[in-house]
């Protein structure tokens, strides 16, 4: 590219970001990714999509914006991996490259992988892992019989190759008890635990799968009558829990109710994924104040990160309206809108206890 | 001009201030006082879209412009304060109390605001 072409482009680029800026909509978020996209700036692009979904969350456009500028990237890394592999082979690079290709769909690349991986180290049990996984997921998805003895025969090798290998147990005992093979997978799942006495998760899908019927230790009629049904025999141990995230919730909203009548609050709410939990003056789901709240979050968010002075747990917004407080707590978002002479450091210290209460419960269901 | 970057400097001798700008709404710098590590630039940036985000959907839900905005991170703290067509950006480590410098961002802002009519 010469001079000119470099100039041409960069006038360009001066020109969209100020768009962007001053007229900020999914088009034009879309317009500056593309010039990036086509200049093999992947990683420019896919900031542009973020910020661009951060104020258009529901922009399909810019969601594909997201996924070509991610595409890229995996592109990228993928080759420079392999230009690697050539030089110096490793198990860890056979790994990476096998994990972007589960991450890009791509079954056809990812068998030669790991032919390549199993052939060069012999030894590690890491390609049968990744293969099961791979596996896993399409037989999670499709319940087809032959997709999930392909997934237990991969796990079973890794796991006999490599007995302390955990994740590939751990994979191998939940399949187990979801076909309805439950002696089978606390055999997996008591080996599991005896290597890592101290792992709640584990403890915790021990304790749920002692509560479930064995029916029997024969996988393939098991998988054919999965196939049959088109359902799995038991439940996972999050679905499995209802009744706790339901106590959960409730402790959530009574300190949702404190929040609510402290002097001054007028509207508090509390939100993790994409549900929210309401008090106060708040009409309905697109209340002006749930929109900003995440809205400033996210933005809040990604200024610290990027500033590298780390999460963003507190952000409170001045202005005519009063004062809105946000707190953030991993996944958990509280959020009160207050009057102007409300007392923003109590508000703060409520909305932070909501938030660090709502994560310890999380943490004890092993949500 | 002078003026202003008198107060950021200002500003940013007020206790446990790291850094003081001072940003037109289209994120240029008009005045500057930071760490030799920090670059104006990248915090013009970065606030620029952060008051155009949060502005933005205020404005969309009919509640006004925001005056100030404060921002407590793990490792540090950020104020962003209108003032007018530019706004004052004050950067904090994280074991500050922005309560006792509130006053002095205040008046700095005031002065901001005056010395930005007058030009």
């Amino acid at each position: 590219m010469h001079l000119i072409q470099r100039m041409k482009i960069w006038k360009e680029l001066r020109r969209l970001e100020q768009r962007v800026r001053e007229q900020p909509s999914p088009s034009t978020f879309v317009d500056l990714g593309q010039v990036y996209i086509n200049l093999d700036l992947h990683d420019k692009a896919q900031r542009i999509a973020e910020d661009g979904l951060a104020l258009f969350p529901k922009s399909p456009e810019l969601r594909q914006l997201a996924d070509c500028a991610r595409r890229g990237l995996r592109q990228k890394r993928l080759t420079e991996l392999r230009a690697k592999l050539l030089r110096s082979p490793t198990a860890e690079l056979y790994q990476e490259i096998a994990r972007l290709q589960v991450e890009a769909g791509d079954s056809a690349g990812l068998h030669e992988t790991c032919q390549e991986w199993s052939q060069l180290f012999p030894a590690d049990a890491g390609c049968w892992v990744v293969l099961g996984q791979a596996r896993l997921v399409n037989f999670y998805r499709d319940l087809s019989a032959a997709e999930g003895q392909e997934a237990v025969a991969c796990l079973q090798r890794a796991v006999e190759m490599d007995p302390q290998a955990g994740s590939a147990r751990r994979l191998l005992g939940e399949v187990l008890y979801r076909i309805g093979a439950v002696r089978a997978s606390l055999a997996q799942l008591e080996e599991l635990q005896r290597c890592d006495p101290a792992d709640a998760e584990v403890a915790a899908l021990l304790e749920h799968v002692r509560t479930l019927g064995d029916r029997g230790s024969d996988l393939e009629t098991l998988l054919d009558e999965v196939e049959a049904h088109g359902s799995l025999q038991h439940p996972s141990l999050a679905t499995a829990q209802p009744a706790h995230a339901d106590a959960a919730m409730a402790r959530v909203r009574e300190g949702l109710g404190l929040v609510a009548k402290l002097p001054g609050v007028r509207k508090a709410t509390f939100i993790r994924g994409s549900k929210a939990l309401v008090k106060g003056a708040i009409r309905d789901g697109r209340d002006p104040f749930l929109r900003v709240v995440r809205v400033v979050a996210k933005a809040a968010h990604r200024f610290s990160r990027r500033l590298d002075i780390g999460s963003a747990n507190k952000t409170v917004v001045d202005g005519p309206f009063g004062h809105i407080c946000i707190c953030v707590f991993g996944e958990a978002l509280a959020a009160a809108q207050c009057d102007v002479d409300a007392d923003v450091t109590e508000v703060l210290a409520e909305l932070q206890e909501l938030v660090a209460g709502a994560l310890h419960v999380a943490t004890e269901g092993g949500a | 001009m002078s003026r202003i970057r008198e107060a950021v400097a200002q500003v940013r001798r007020l206790p446990s201030v790291r850094g003081a700008v001072v940003l037109t709404n289209d994120g240029l710098v008009a005045a500057a006082e930071l760490d030799a590590e920090q670059n104006s630039e990248v915090i013009a940036g970065l606030a620029s879209y952060l008051l155009m985000t949060t502005n933005r959907s205020l404005g969309e839900g009919s509640l006004g412009r925001c005056a100030q905005l404060t921002v407590h991170a793990t490792n540090g703290k950020a104020v962003f304060v209108d003032v007018g067509d530019s706004f004052l950006v004050v950067l904090f480590d994280q074991f500050a109390e922005i309560g006792p410098a509130q006053m002095g961002i205040e008046a700095a802002a005031a002065v901001i605001r005056s010395a930005s009519h007058m030009a």
